[in-house]
């Protein structure tokens, strides 16, 4: 459903030389299947995801999405990304149920394709109780809800999701990640940006580690262990990145 | 979904989303319908309750004699008989044996028998009694006096004055008759003695517990019999209530003495419009709507434009930086939406709110000024109409204003992260465009010259020309079409703005590295923008610096002119270039294409530079017979440039063939054409920097002729990789043009040999030798292939149009 080849994003630097926060990043997301992105900040997560959602232009590699080019079709891709993150905002002033007729139409649905879905949406994600209530009146987790309905609107195969979690409490952060397996289970692909790696542990089937802009090891959970030769997650994370020594000196 | 369907969702959107916000509400709604009437009303209305108080109160008045405040106290009595006084009434006020009053009485009064014998049939006088009635009695000409209290001032008793007027007599008496020295001492004592009284009275009026001082000086009782006092009034300006008591007091005054003349000229029989021989009276024909106009032009148009830009800061603000900080905008992006449509979006709303806010302020001006009576008051009550049919009219000027500014906000809050930020970012924009504002409400100011171009005061000016009814089509379309223009460029500006990652998204890289030299990645060629921005300078620059030289007159029809231009020429046209090269990082040798050509590309260089300066002068007299220059124009183009011909011919080749010629390569063939060349293809390339060429020379006449040499070095500045080929045929034209139209040149030489005919026109047989030469040279140079580079293919791909150069 996903993927990436040789992927690069570079930024103007003060050098006069671009600075590539993104090096040539490959992998694939099958249908059905939860991709864990994981790395520390600044590793080039978000850069990739907007690039493979079409908000960013790739400085060289391509990105397909079932097959079509980001940079060739951004507005059919688009079409069929759910792209959801912890800090997405929502229009303040606008209803629940305007905010989502307003991305329903983006989407180009009519009037009654958009208010059928609304309303399975609302239904399904327990939506209907605040619908008429102003954006900005809604608490965290009437946002997140409102926000993965607006998500799922254009009922798209693939959810892209960037630290979806981030600064959550312990009962958002359960919406989100059931939200994440029933998803998966319905058959869409899954790529999910994080460095809570208990999510990841809980969640993922394969896992790409990605540093300063590369990725620098690929696999299923016990694959990776298997490549570190290290247990727990967090010591496989460190032993990959490099940064396994002690952080003081004796 | 259509691209318009989508835009129009999306401005429905923002426009229910900003008028959602109590803050728009408030600068949009509230503060038109409320705070100008309120403002508007309410000051007046302090204002006149001020002045009724003012008028309500009783004033301080000094005198520095018992008798002075007798005089005045019945002048301020009998000031309420609206009738001629008698000069007995006037002068029945008790007076002091030699006092102050009476000495002065011997210089200032004048005996009442010398006055000239007066005869009442004078012709002027029937002429001027038919006037009567606008030049009448001016009895009312100040309103009613306010209530006065007079307290006489004790600092320097009457014994003082005797004393110094008798020791001033016995001073000057040795020098002079004794007459003579009492005449001087009692005009001296009186001088000093009112000095002494001004000094006296300064104090207590400074310090406000006073409010007017008076001195009355010669006698009184000389009224009766034709006699004259000087009645002196002291105030202080600064003090509101010392002006008031003086305008009431001074009105009293002069009432007084209207009645005295009227008095006078009674018993010497006498017409009053005998003392007027001219009547001087000023009509206007200003009709009441073009009075209104002009109050409303006078504040209207500051305010809207105020308004208007006003309005479409929120707005701007909120739909950008505020969008950023919510962090709406991701949540947009990934919906399937161009950047474009959701600018476009975004301005149609800005310009929308814009243009509310100016209507909703005309409308409630309007009304304040309609209902609140204020049109009565500044114009002092003349008959008024407020012109209504020109508000449409000055509605539609604003439009095109609306869309620039909303554009020029967008374009700037686009680079703001938040709302304060942007904020701060609106402001030199705001103060910016009140500067040229200013000049347009500057009175006097007519829509006309450069103001017809410069940007918001000539929008200024046109509403205030529409609201007295002044409606000149040729102004108007030039402001409108000029100000389109602005606010297309600030549309494009903003779109482009807007669509930069780094601006999208903070995170994706500064928006410094869209402006700051160290974070731009070395080129071979310049991108299209910066030819583009480096022509958009260079132009009007040059247009202004050529036509100020020509009017300074340190240069006017000198020689020094040349000079001038000789450095003008380098410091434009290879100056500007070089250094936009160097900040964008531009390799300057592919830049400007200043390599090395190779010899077919010499040889169609010489080809074209013999040929084309005998083919110019045909051209132009065949492009007569269609498109007829007017003569006037074509004599005053000669009576412009017949200084040239005294001015040395080394001079004129050196700085209008050879540095012209170099200097204008470099900057069109060589900056120019590069830049574009890689965005829009070869023949888009050339066809764009022709026109610019021919435009640049400002002339109509030569337009196409221009325009055509500029595809010729066009085409051979490309196809031969470098500029110096087509330098060649610039300076051979421009040149050869040159020497042979003069006397000094080879004009003579051409004429007798047959070559050219008296006016200088080719003769068939040169005519037919230049065909060939350009045929010839066309040739070559469409045989040579234009050299490929590496680096204008990675140029192309940057700048997002690589498919579109063949290369």
């Amino acid at each position: 459903m996903i993927r990436t080849e040789k992927l690069v994003k570079s930024f103007p630097a003060p050098t006069g030389e671009p600075k590539r926060a993104v090096n040539e990043v490959s992998f694939e997301v099958r249908a059905g299947e939860v991709y864990g992105l994981l790395g520390p900040n600044g590793a080039g997560k978000t850069t990739t995801l907007r690039m493979i959602s079409g908000l960013l232009r790739p400085t060289a590699g391509r990105v397909f999405i079932d097959h079509r080019d980001v940079t060739d079709e951004p507005e059919q891709v688009k079409q069929r990304i759910g792209y959801l993150t912890a800090n997405t905002g929502l229009y303040v002033r606008l209803s629940v149920s305007e905010f989502l007729h307003y991305f329903a139409t983006l989407y180009g649905m009519d009037r009654a394709q958009a208010r059928a879905r609304i309303g399975a949406l609302a239904e399904r994600l327990r939506l209907t109780e605040f619908m008429e209530l102003r954006c900005g009146a809604l608490s965290t987790g009437q946002r997140q809800r409102t926000n993965i309905a607006r998500a799922l609107l254009a009922d798209p195969p693939i959810l892209v999701l960037d630290e979806p979690t981030l600064g959550l409490d312990v009962l958002s952060n359960r919406i989100m990640l059931e939200f994440i397996r029933t998803q998966a289970e319905a058959g869409r692909a899954i790529l999910l940006s994080t460095h809570a790696l208990d999510e990841i542990e809980a969640m993922c089937r394969r896992i790409g580690l990605i540093h300063s802009g590369r990725m620098i090891a690929e696999g299923t959970l016990d694959e990776l262990r298997r490549q570190s030769g290290r247990e727990r997650l967090s010591d496989v994370f460190l032993e990959l990145v490099g940064a396994h020594e002690p952080v003081f000196a004796d | 979904m259509s691209r318009y369907s989508r835009i129009n969702t999306i401005w429905r959107k923002e426009l229910i989303d900003i008028l959602r916000d109590r803050r728009t509400i408030f600068a949009m709604v509230l503060v038109p319908i409320i705070l100008y009437p309120a403002l508007m009303l309410g000051s007046l209305q302090a204002l006149e309750a001020q002045h009724s108080q003012f008028l309500a109160d009783r004033y301080e008045v000094i005198v520095p004699s018992e008798a002075a405040g007798k005089w005045l106290r019945r002048v301020l009595d009998t000031d309420a008989v609206r009738r001629p006084l008698s000069e007995e009434e006037a002068a029945a006020a008790p007076s002091e044996d030699d006092s102050p009053l009476e000495v002065a009485r011997a210089a200032q009064t004048r005996p009442a028998e010398a006055e000239p014998p007066l005869r009442r049939d004078a012709p002027a006088m029937e002429e001027a009694r038919g006037a009567r009635g606008a030049a009448g009695p001016r009895t009312a000409v100040r309103g009613a006096p306010p209530e006065y209290r007079i307290t006489v001032r004790a600092a320097y008793p009457h014994e003082q004055f005797i004393g110094l007027r008798t020791a001033l007599r016995e001073g000057l008496r040795g020098g002079m008759s004794d007459a003579g020295a009492d005449a001087a001492a009692g005009r001296l004592a009186s001088t000093i003695w009112r000095d002494a009284w001004i000094a006296d009275f300064a104090g207590p009026l400074l310090a406000g517990t006073v409010h007017v001082g008076v001195i009355v000086e010669g006698d009184a009782g000389a009224l009766s019999n034709g006699g004259n006092v000087a009645v002196r009034v002291i105030m202080d300006q600064t003090e509101i209530r010392s002006s008031i008591a003086t305008e009431g007091l001074l009105g009293v005054l002069e009432r007084m003495n209207e009645r005295l003349v009227e008095a006078r000229m009674r018993r010497a029989n006498i017409e009053r419009s005998y003392l007027h021989p001219l009547h001087v009276e000023s009509l206007s024909v200003a009709t009441p709507e073009k009075v209104g106009g002009s109050v409303l032009g006078q504040i209207v148009p500051l305010i809207l434009i105020i308004m208007t830009i006003t309005g479409a800061i929120y707005p701007a603000i909120d739909l950008t930086a505020g969008e950023r900080e919510r962090g709406t905008l991701e949540t947009l992006m990934v919906a399937p939406v161009a950047t474009v449509e959701l600018i476009a979006g975004k301005f149609i709303v800005v310009t929308m709110v814009s243009l509310i806010s100016a209507g909703l302020n005309l409308a409630s001006i309007g009304g304040t000024i309609w209902l609140g009576g204020l049109g009565k008051l500044l114009t002092r009550g003349q008959e008024v109409v407020i012109p209504l049919t020109a508000l449409p009219w000055v509605l539609l000027a604003l439009v095109p204003l609306a869309v620039m500014f909303g554009a020029v906000l967008l374009a700037v809050c686009s680079f703001a992260r938040s709302f304060k930020e942007a904020q701060n970012y609106v402001m030199p924009v705001m103060v910016a465009a009140m500067i040229p504002a200013v000049v347009g409400i500057l009175p006097g100011t007519r829509l006309e010259g450069p103001l017809l171009v410069m940007p918001v005061a000539n929008i200024v000016v046109l509403t205030r020309e529409l609201f007295v009814g002044r409606f000149d089509p040729t102004a108007i379309v030039w402001v409108i079409a000029s100000t389109s223009l602005y606010a297309g460029a600030a549309v494009a500006v903003a779109a482009k703005l807007f669509g930069q990652e780094a601006v999208l998204f903070a995170d994706s890289g500064s928006v410094r590295t869209i402006f700051q030299r160290r974070y731009f990645t070395p080129r071979r060629v310049p991108t299209a923008a910066s030819a583009m921005l480096v022509l958009g300078l260079v132009f009007p620059l040059n247009f202004f610096i050529q036509r100020a030289l020509g009017e300074s007159p340190l240069f006017h029809e000198r020689v020094e002119y040349l000079y001038a231009l000789w450095a003008v020429f380098l410091l434009l046209f290879v100056g500007v270039p070089v250094f936009a090269a160097k900040y964008m990082r531009v390799t300057e040798r592919t830049a400007l294409r200043v390599g090395g050509a190779s010899l077919p590309a010499w040889g169609a260089a010489l080809c074209l530079g013999l040929s084309t300066w005998a083919l110019a002068p045909a051209w132009l007299a065949y492009q007569q017979t269609f498109l007829p220059m007017p003569p006037d124009q074509l004599h005053a183009l000669e009576v412009a440039t017949a200084w040239l011909k005294e001015v040395p011919l080394w001079l004129i080749v050196l700085v209008l063939a050879v540095t012209a010629g170099v200097c204008e390569e470099v900057f069109f063939r060589g900056y120019v054409l590069s830049g574009l060349r890689p965005a829009i293809g070869p023949v888009a390339a050339i066809v764009v920097v022709a026109l610019a060429f021919g435009v640049y020379h400002n002339s109509a006449h030569r337009l196409i002729l221009t325009s055509a040499l500029g595809i010729v070095l066009g085409l051979l500045a490309l196809r031969s990789g470098s500029i110096w080929p087509s330098v060649l045929v610039h300076v051979l034209h421009n040149g050869l043009t040159l020497v042979a139209s003069r006397a000094d040149g080879m004009g003579p030489w051409l004429e007798q040999s047959g070559w050219t005919d008296a006016e200088g026109m080719p003769a068939p047989g040169l005519l037919m030798a230049a065909g060939a030469l350009l045929v010839i040279g066309l040739g070559l140079c469409l045989m040579l292939r234009e050299p490929v580079r590496a680096g204008e293919g990675r140029a192309a791909a940057a700048a997002g149009v690589g498919s579109a150069s063949p290369a």
